[in-house]
């Protein structure tokens, strides 16, 4: 009875390894396939899914140089944009300088004003026209200053332009019809250095004026505002 | 008798429970393990039947078969000749061997019996 019931206790150890083993190997088996229990139909889903991803990656990248073919383009118009709004820009800028030029606009700006007066004593009452300004006198000095870079030139605040006239009109001049008598205010801007050495050159336009009877005032100013040129010429 | 049962139930609740897990290049081993205490058991059953059926035999047997499958993969495995096939491959024919004397012999037993009622 001991001997057997000795046995029993081999025997069953024996049994328990390998219950043991059996469970544990069913277990882990259960495990792994758990793991990697991938079916034929999961397999096709994959497939088919992947194949959606792929579908729809294409369509992105085809959609993402679409925007960006776009993007150049827009880009492309704006620059051209930018480009016209410089353009007129630069062309408005033109235009104002040209209308400065022309007189159209009123124009402000460092210059010289020199005065024309007639001589104040006349010694000889036959020879009085050679102590008055005549027009040659003020076109010397209109020449001087348009020659020496002057930008605008008034007479008595009468713009002159590049289709003005100055013809001499008994004791009066005219510009472009309009009478003017002395003493005659002769505004220019430009350099005011440049333009009064211009006149004061030995032998220049001031000597000459000085030579003729006339008195010269030659000033330079800080400012000169002078007036547009409002009416047509010729009427 | 009920002890071998019992002993049994217990090491299969035991492995039910056991939570840590062999990595999977030991996988080989388990299953070779297994087989071999499979064929053990049936050979020392067809051995109780045959009448020669010797304890110390047996439980040499259990755990040497057990000792000699695991190392004879451990070398397949080293060698890189899949050894441990060798190993399934005897131990199956060993299994139904002894599964088909088993079975001869309660075969016989039964048509005796029935030949005497």
């Amino acid at each position: 009875m001991k001997k057997i019931r000795g046995n029993d206790v081999i025997l069953s150890f024996v049994c328990l390894v390998l219950g043991f083993m059996l469970s544990f190997s069913y277990q882990y088996t259960k495990d792994q396939a758990t793991k990697r229990n991938i079916t034929d139909r999961q397999w096709q889903k994959e497939y088919e899914y992947r194949q959606m991803l792929i579908h729809a990656q294409k369509e992105n990248r085809k959609l993402k140089e679409e925007l960006m073919k776009k993007q150049e383009k827009v880009r492309q118009i704006e620059t051209s944009l930018a480009n016209k709004k410089a353009a007129y820009v630069d062309l408005v800028k033109e235009a104002e300088q040209l209308r400065m030029y022309v007189g159209k606009v009123k124009v402000k700006g460092k210059g010289v004003e020199v005065t024309l007066a007639d001589a104040s004593y006349i010694p000889n009452e036959q020879n009085a026209t050679n102590y008055i300004v005549h027009e040659q006198h003020v076109f010397a000095v209109v020449h001087e200053l348009l020659i020496s870079g002057a930008e605008a030139i008034a007479i008595n605040g009468q713009r002159i332009s590049h289709r003005s006239y100055i013809v001499c009109n008994g004791p009066v001049i005219e510009v472009d019809g309009v009478q003017h008598a002395a003493p005659f205010v002769i505004s220019a801007i430009g350099d005011p250095n440049v333009l009064t050495s211009a006149l004061n050159i030995a032998g220049g336009v001031k000597d000459q004026l000085v030579n003729d009877h006339v008195v010269v005032k030659i000033a330079s100013k800080e400012e000169i505002v002078l007036e547009p040129i409002f009416r047509t010429n010729h009427d | 008798m009920w002890l071998p049962f019992i002993g049994f139930i217990i090491g299969v609740i035991l492995g039910l429970l056991t939570d840590w897990r062999i990595p999977d290049e030991y996988s080989s081993y388990l299953s070779i393990a297994v087989l071999a205490a499979f064929d053990t058991l049936i050979g020392g059953i067809r051995a109780h039947l045959q009448n020669v059926y010797d304890e110390n035999v047996f439980l040499t047997g259990f755990f040497f078969n057990i000792i000699l499958a695991a190392s004879l993969a451990f070398l397949g495995v080293h060698l890189g000749v899949d050894l441990y096939l060798a190993a399934v491959f005897a131990f199956g024919v060993r299994l139904f061997q002894n599964i088909a004397v088993i079975r001869r012999i309660w075969l016989a037993k039964w048509m005796e019996k029935r030949q005497k009622s």
